[in-house]
């Protein structure tokens, strides 16, 4: 018969109208984690986001604009991972990171630590690439959006003490993939020793 | 910063009457009320248009700021939110809308095309940037940026204009603001502000075939 589609497709309208209200009668009782909050992936129902004052929870593989992934030494200083291989800049398909290698003060010998590394932001398109073919963890996607300015010019390219992020941040934003690495790490060091 | 500044207007008010009497400057409530009216323009040039239908769709809400009324007429706009890739072929287009717009006018750049070219930045029939041609009072990262990415942008424009001052503002200043020249679409594009040079330019004789004829007779 005609016209039953359009009628079952009013009932998901209508039952997600009901779920808004149903919800959010619901959340006034319970005491809610912040990711059961309106709105949100677990929520049922539809929400305006208020987005100022709560913010949507990102989901593990959202991406916005790189990061440098350093792990902090006792004395304070930065180790960054990255060893300037130059992959990231080469896979970028819009060229949009810049890289010097460091060199040995005395002998002149590159060391593989970068220099300067910059990634010019008016031209990153988000795509993640980067952090898909680099082979030390050391680039990721930042889930950080609120990157609005005033100007442009050189504040719209971000050096390395800009994109620099400690582990534990990578570890607070994509927690899966971080136990997945930190797993495959132990596995590989096993085979190590064993060997 | 300077939005304190405006809310101080330094008059002393007696201990008394401070539960009765509020001073603020006109500066403060004309910003007030214009920070919380803007209206963008309904105007899409590629994929970040689609996020910025998102923003102004119930999910994100462009209303709670008092920007819901999306003018498809660029006389009734305050803002216009260039969202996307700005091709050559679209740029006078773009600078004839935004000459239209009745002042004040303000210009967000969203998205990392309208910003300074993005993906496309050496391609052939992009524009680097669309600040080459209007003023931009806000740029917007992203590729695209999300809704919220655009909400914190326009939060951003809005303390800007709460920061202004009236006699410092160019739309209210005693000089005529010249209208922006329309590009003109060629092989490159045109600025007719540069007409009167181009046109000598061209007109020169071409000195440089006798300068290679006479290191040939040299040589």
């Amino acid at each position: 018969m005609n016209g039953i589609g359009i009628i079952k497709g009013l009932l998901i309208t209508l039952k997600h109208f009901f779920d808004t209200y149903i919800f959010d009668f619901g959340r006034k009782q319970k005491n809610l984690t912040p990711d059961d909050k309106r709105g949100m992936v677990n929520s049922s129902g539809l929400f305006t986001i208020q987005y100022p004052e709560e913010v949507l929870a990102a989901s593990e593989e959202f991406r916005v604009i790189p990061f440098l992934v350093y792990e902090t030494a006792e004395n304070g200083d930065h180790k960054y991972r990255c060893t300037s291989c130059g992959i990231c800049a080469k896979v970028c398909p819009t060229q949009c990171i810049f890289i010097t290698r460091k060199k040995d003060a005395e002998t002149g010998k590159p060391i593989p630590s970068p220099e300067e590394f910059y990634i010019d932001t008016d031209k990153c398109m988000n795509c993640g690439f980067c952090a898909e073919y680099c082979p030390f963890d050391a680039i990721k996607m930042n889930h950080d959006f609120e990157l609005a300015t005033y100007v442009r010019g050189d504040t719209h390219i971000y050096n390395k003490e800009m994109l620099g992020k400690p582990v534990e941040y990578y570890a607070k934003i994509r927690p899966v993939n971080y136990a997945l690495e930190v797993a495959e790490k132990a596995e590989k060091a096993e085979k190590a020793t064993a060997a | 910063m300077a939005e304190i500044d405006l809310n101080n207007p330094e008059i002393d008010v007696p201990a008394e009457l401070k539960q009765q009497i509020a001073v603020t400057t006109l500066d403060r409530i004309y910003n007030w009320s214009r920070s919380n009216s803007l209206w963008p323009m309904m105007f899409g040039l590629a994929c970040c248009a689609i996020e910025m239908i998102c923003t102004a769709a119930s999910r994100y809400d462009l209303s709670r700021f008092g920007m819901e009324v999306m003018r498809p007429s660029p006389r009734q706009a305050d803002v216009m939110i260039v969202s996307g890739t700005v091709t050559k072929k679209m740029v006078p287009q773009i600078v004839r809308l935004y000459n239209q717009m009745s002042e004040p006018k303000y210009v967000i750049a969203m998205g990392a095309c309208a910003s300074g070219g993005g993906p496309f930045k050496e391609g052939y029939n992009v524009v680097p940037g669309v600040d080459k041609f209007i003023p931009v009072d806000v740029y917007v990262a992203g590729c695209p940026p999300t809704p919220q990415a655009l909400l914190h942008g326009l939060i951003i424009l809005q303390k800007k204009i709460e920061g202004e001052h009236i006699p410092d503002t160019r739309w209210y200043k005693k000089c005529v603001v010249e209208a922006i020249p329309i590009p003109i679409l060629g092989p490159d594009i045109i600025d007719p502000r540069h007409f009167e040079l181009i046109k000598e330019e061209t007109h020169k004789p071409l000195p440089v075939v006798e300068e290679v004829v006479e290191g040939g007779e040299t040589a």
